[in-house]
């Protein structure tokens, strides 16, 4: 997760491509609280998306919605160049995997399957068929006659997934499909079904909690934010140029220092911080208040070419081991904000009280306009 | 001290089931005795009231006009409170724990007042026939046992289910006919069936509603007890009771006697 | 399978935001017909209490709350529904004891036998005991044959046949509520109080029945509420020398046709079933009370 933007096509590429799922200006209230915002979110054939955000973002709103188990207040929904707005859950032939699967209780792994070849009329020879060949997709042949509430959470997802893909949808959302697997199955799962999805080249709306699903899963990441989308790109993109402090903090680790502009030139911004002076590209006023934000992995130990480098000095105050890595707590003299670093390798001698030089890439640094006092 | 005090309750418990089913032994006793008075012991076995029952017409209408008024409210029940309870689950409507137990507040009042009510409003609204009212009023009595078993059978579902057959293709009615009831089916077995005794047994609310013409079964068996009590009463008594015990088994097969008396 | 909320499962519009959505329509059938057939009646029979032939008047509640021997009935019920559940809560306390714990097929079995007599119906199970109350019954019979009494008593139409029969027909009513809390109840907490050093006495007093309370609770509500209505078992085990609330409202409509007192005192018997209601739910809400 440490490489950098470097190969990545620029995202830009993707939104020419006229999108499959388009959803424009779609607001959404319950009440008094507005839920989705003037939203729009386009996306391409057989991509993978993932909407990523904390509870109440918005994004399982936004889900329903595209699914059809809400109406929007506001706002179109189209899927393949067919407005469906207002066309019934059931008539949209869209898939869903649910959080816990809903999985139907009363009926066998085949039968579960089926149901929707069922209630779409397909005749039974050929339901066999591709029942047959949705659990071979999934390699849960020897289960067909289970009872489902005799499976393990692995084999239940799965079933979930071939129950949504046998009817060939012309979409396929996710909610949360881990969140009921414990850790290490997790992950397994996670690259058993990308593939899986790939293969069949359906589009994918994934909708997640959890950012390193969502880094290891997506094309694209859509980061949420009370009712809107701050931040839509590639993994590196969201993960190495954040659009916005909030992308920053949500998707993985991020140290961060408040200051001042000093001053900006050639692209460059010039930050006084409580660490001495500090550059990141970017434009600002000066005398603006700005949060500057760093990868701790993109932090190393010791001096660099001024030109490239922002170079600070502090103490340590904490050390932080965790066997592949070390995480440093450093601050200044003054006992202010804490810089959190990340080390494949400590130096040596380094214990809290130590004094410490560090530096990174001028490039590596974000800078974002500072919260009002207020919150939004 | 300890081991007194569970032999004590255990034997309490044993005479407590003996005190109670003294009087319906001694029905069962008294319809297959050879005499018509009720002399204990009986003075010799018979089968004369069961074969005395073929001509007891007005015993046999009660019987088929309970069976009618019970199974019709309940069905009415049913639909109409697993509606009403799936609204109430699902927070569609405002107010759903007040409306959960209004809809469950018949039986907390007592029958006669109830029964009361209803003979005031049917003479007030004009309604003069005597099987709609009754069927009415039995809607009123059985749906507060569809209304406990259903919602209790509703909180342990998982909606999401029904989202699921929607997006295989189904509308909401068929998904709620596919998914949901088949998974509710026991709570629906025992709502009903505890729907059907109350209404089947009922006595305080149909005493007020019932003519001539129109008696249910309890309030015959009431007027034939307080008139002239015969073994007749008693042998169709220990069919009932035959009834209720076929009836209880039936259904503990289905979902289990625990689970019925759980609610 | 429970995880984070955020989910799918949710309702769709929880209740603290609710907004109209058509499928709330369903509960109309049911609301609409409940509203029409159960709480426009109840309130039209509390308005009738308040009206004769000349207009509103309090008359009926005059004519019952002024007269001793209407006063004599009200609490002729209320004693009747007393002495029926303090007798009930006697007996029912230890069977639900034992029921409750008594494990394995034993327990399935003895629970049915305490089930099956509430499913007979209760005119069967009160003529049944018109029968055994007979001179030549049973009851007679036993205490002849063991030599309690010489010869046969009477026993129909007494008090003694009232509230044999009361406890009889609604026991199961105070057993089933409190074995189902006793059945929760973790023995070790009794074994900890007798480790304590407590006698069995204490240990019942302080922690068996504390927390038995809300199964007291609910089978007494249960009891007194049904028995203070009671028409049927009254009715035929001591008929008119015992009368109840129950007869005189049944007499009024159906004999004498004074629909003014039947709806007073049908009133005054839902404010008493409604105080009662009220008095259990905050009991089981007060501490040391539990879940409903």
């Amino acid at each position: 997760m440490s490489q950098h933007a470097t190969a990545m096509p620029p995202a830009t590429e993707m939104h020419q491509e006229p999108s499959y799922l388009a959803v424009s200006n779609v607001t959404k209230r319950f009440g008094a609280a507005t839920v989705l915002d003037s939203l729009s979110l386009s996306v391409g054939r057989a991509e993978f998306v993932s909407l990523l955000g904390p509870s109440g973002c918005g994004k399982t709103t936004l889900l329903r919605l595209i699914a059809g188990l809400l109406a929007p207040d506001q706002g179109a929904i189209e899927v393949g160049g067919r407005d469906l707005t207002r066309v019934a859950a059931h008539k949209r032939n869209i898939g869903v995997v649910f959080q816990n699967y809903a999985l139907f209780p009363h009926l066998t792994v085949a039968e579960n399957i089926a149901y929707g070849l069922r209630a779409k009329g397909v005749p039974k020879a050929e339901q066999a068929k591709k029942v047959g060949d949705a659990l071979g997709l999934v390699r849960m042949e020897a289960f067909a006659d289970r009872a489902v509430t005799a499976l393990s959470g692995g084999q239940q997802q799965r079933i979930a997934v071939a129950r949504a893909v046998v009817v060939e949808p012309s979409l396929l959302l996710l909610d949360e499909p881990f969140s009921a697997l414990d850790r290490k199955l997790r992950e397994t799962m996670q690259i058993e079904l990308r593939h899986i999805l790939r293969n069949l080249g359906i589009t994918s709306i994934f909708v997640t909690h959890d950012q390193d699903e969502a880094l290891v899963m997506s094309d694209r990441i859509a980061v949420m934010n009370e009712g809107r989308i701050e931040h839509l790109g590639t993994p590196s993109e969201v993960y190495a140029r954040p659009k916005s402090l909030y992308t920053m903090e949500f998707v993985g680790q991020s140290s961060r220092m408040g200051g001042v502009v000093k001053g900006s030139s050639e692209g460059l911004v010039e930050i006084d911080t409580p660490f001495g002076l500090v550059r990141a590209p970017g434009h600002f006023m000066s005398g603006s208040r700005v949060i500057v934000g760093v990868r701790p992995e993109a932090i190393a130990a010791g001096e660099g070419p001024a030109g490239e480098y922002n170079t600070v000095r502090g103490t340590v105050a904490e050390v932080i081991y965790f066997g592949s890595r070390t995480l440093l707590h450093f601050q200044t003299a003054q006992d202010g904000d804490r810089l959190h670093v990340e080390l494949n390798r400590l130096p040596d001698q380094v214990a809290p009280g130590s004094a410490m030089t560090l530096r990174w890439r001028i490039d590596d640094s974000r800078v974002f306009p500072a919260p009002t006092e207020t919150g939004r | 001290m300890a081991l007194f005090g569970s032999l004590f309750c255990r034997i309490v418990l044993g005479l407590v089931i003996a005190f109670l089913f003294m009087p319906i032994l001694i029905v069962l006793t008294v319809s297959f005795s050879s005499s018509a008075v009720f002399a204990f012991p009986p003075p010799g076995f018979s089968l004369r009231w069961y074969a005395s029952l073929g001509n007891a017409d007005s015993m046999l209408q009660a019987v088929w006009l309970s069976s009618q008024i019970a199974a019709l409210s309940t069905a009415i029940s049913l639909v109409l409170g697993t509606l009403c309870a799936i609204a109430i689950t699902r927070g569609m409507i405002p107010g759903a724990k007040a409306v959960a137990t209004f809809m469950a507040s018949p039986l907390m009042l007592p029958g006669l007042v109830l029964g009361i009510a209803f003979l005031q409003a049917a003479r007030d609204f004009g309604l003069r026939d005597t099987y709609t009212t009754l069927l009415i009023a039995h809607v009123v009595i059985t749906m507060p046992f569809i209304m406990r078993t259903v919602l209790a059978s509703l909180s342990l579902f998982d909606f999401a289910m029904v989202d699921a057959a929607r997006m295989l293709g189904r509308s909401y009615p068929a998904a709620l006919w596919t998914v949901l009831v088949p998974n509710i089916l026991p709570g629906f077995v025992s709502g009903g069936l505890f729907a059907f005794i109350a209404s089947f047994d009922n006595y305080p609310v149909s005493i007020f509603l019932v003519d001539v013409r129109t008696k249910t079964l309890p309030i015959q068996l009431l007027n034939q007890v307080e008139m002239s009590p015969d073994p007749t009463v008693a042998a169709i008594s220990a069919l009932l009771i035959l009834g209720t015990i076929v009836a209880l088994i039936v259904c503990d097969r289905l979902v289990g006697l625990k689970r019925m008396a759980s609610i | 399978m429970t995880l984070a909320r955020d989910n799918l499962t949710m309702p769709a519009a929880p209740v603290s935001r609710w907004q109209f959505d058509a499928k709330a329509l369903i509960a109309a059938p049911g609301l609409v017909f409940m509203a029409l057939a159960f709480a426009v009646p109840v309130l039209m029979l509390v308005g009738d209490s308040f009206v004769d032939s000349e207009g509103l008047s309090l008359a009926g509640y005059r004519k019952v709350l002024g007269d001793p021997y209407y006063i004599g009935i009200i609490g002729n019920s209320l004693q009747l529904a007393c002495i029926t559940t303090a007798v009930c809560l006697a007996i029912g306390y230890p069977a639900a004891w034992a029921l409750a714990r008594i494990r394995g097929v034993w327990q399935v079995i003895l629970f049915a036998l305490i089930f099956l007599p509430l499913t007979v119906s209760i005119v069967v199970k009160t003529f049944g005991l018109t029968i055994m109350m007979r001179r030549d019954g049973i009851i007679n019979f036993l205490l002849v044959n063991l030599g309690f009494i010489e010869r046969p008593m009477r026993l129909v139409f007494t008090e003694f046949s009232l509230y044999f029969g009361m406890v009889n027909v609604f026991l199961p009513f105070m057993i089933l509520p409190l074995y189902s809390v006793m059945r929760m109840l973790d023995p070790r907490l009794l074994d900890a109080s007798a480790s304590l050093g407590a006698g069995p006495l204490h240990t019942f007093l302080r922690v068996t029945l504390p927390l038995t309370m809300p199964g007291v609770i609910a089978g007494g509500t249960l009891v007194f509420s049904i028995s203070v209505a009671a028409y049927v078992t009254p009715g035929l085990l001591v008929g008119d020398r015992f009368m109840t609330m129950s007869q005189v409202m049944a007499k009024a409509y159906l004999n004498i046709r004074d629909f003014q007192l039947g709806a007073s005192m049908a009133v005054i018997m839902l404010v008493i079933s409604a105080a009662l209601i009220l008095a259990s739910s905050y009991l089981v809400r007060a501490p040391g009370g539990e879940k409903r």
